[in-house]
């Protein structure tokens, strides 16, 4: 059976699409693979820099679980300042000086008053 | 601008070159790029109706591609994969753009052997055409595209598109009875 004569409008219509059938563009295979290594350089950066982060925060996590608690911390300050020699002089410093503020109160000159009153 | 033809698309060849690409090999991407890129700009351009625009959208089908080398299994001809990419990509830029495009496309008449006045003829007929091609459905101006400019059979637009290839049927029936409508001032009641 033979195929019927396509109609004006259907040539024409075939006739202007075919016409931008194909669109070939002078370099445009070298400008697509230049954007294909920009694209594979971002996306290795991307895949390091979240490497480098999953790695930091395992470090973190690492730290943070294998400290000692609260209460060791406490017991440990404790125990070193029991053991700090420096910190016991010091708080015999702390009591002369406590002494030494009482001193004030002695007046010398009445002191020498009272041993020179005859029948003292 | 050159028009010349492209390579005839080898299906063993590109899938020879897609393994290639797989491997990091710019070369068989510059390859693959050459054969396909012409008839791909042709229909991006089509649909958006802008060089630029179909150069910039045609550039990313093939950086996807290229990122999807290694994954990409021949169940299709490459070329059919490659209109897949694009038509999705379409569809983003309409959304993206809010709106679709409603202007007349970009066209400059070929410069042939014929007289000033069948030229301006053509040119004016290819105008109207084109305006009136704008004019249809997202769907419908794709399905027709796709059937009357890239010569795809129903089969492989279906697959493109994702649809029925009676949705396709549909589409390209519709828009060839809109598309008379619009041009009846050059060709009447036919």
């Amino acid at each position: 059976m033979d195929n019927p004569q396509p109609s004006p409008f259907e040539q024409e219509l075939a006739a202007t699409l075919s016409r931008g059938r194909s669109v070939a563009v002078p370099g445009f295979a070298e400008r697509v693979v230049g954007a294909v290594r920009a694209d594979r350089r971002r996306r290795t950066v991307i895949r390091w820099s979240s490497l480098v982060a999953s790695a930091a925060a395992c470090l973190v996590a690492v730290l943070t679980l294998s400290s000692p608690s609260e209460e060791a911390l406490n017991r440990q300050t404790l125990a070193l300042v029991a053991r700090d020699e420096s910190a016991q002089l010091a708080d015999l410093f702390g009591a002369a000086s406590d002494l030494s503020l009482l001193s004030p109160a002695v007046d010398k000159a009445s002191v020498a008053d009272m041993l020179n009153t005859p029948g003292s | 601008m050159s028009q010349e033809e492209p390579l005839i698309p080898d299906d063993e060849e590109d899938k020879r070159l897609m393994a290639l690409v797989a491997t990091g090999d710019d070369d068989a991407l510059r390859l693959l790029v050459h054969r396909h890129h012409a008839r791909l700009v042709g229909y991006l351009r089509g649909e958006v109706g802008s060089q630029a625009t179909a150069e910039e959208l045609a550039m990313e089908v093939f950086i996807r591609l290229h990122r999807a080398a290694a994954r990409w299994r021949p169940e299709a001809k490459l070329s059919t994969y490659l209109i897949h990419i694009a038509h999705n990509l379409v569809l983003n830029e309409w959304r993206r753009r809010g709106r679709k495009p409603t202007t007349a496309l970009e066209f400059a008449a070929e410069p042939g052997d014929t007289t000033q006045q069948s030229a301006r003829r053509v040119a004016e007929l290819d105008e109207a055409f084109q305006r009136a091609i704008a004019q249809l459905p997202p769907e419908q101006r794709t399905a027709i595209l796709l059937v009357v400019q890239q010569e795809l059979p129903y089969e492989e637009i279906a697959v493109i598109m994702g649809v029925p290839v009676s949705s396709v049927k549909t589409w390209i029936h519709r828009a060839r009875s809109r598309l008379r409508e619009l041009l009846k001032d050059f060709y009447g009641n036919e």
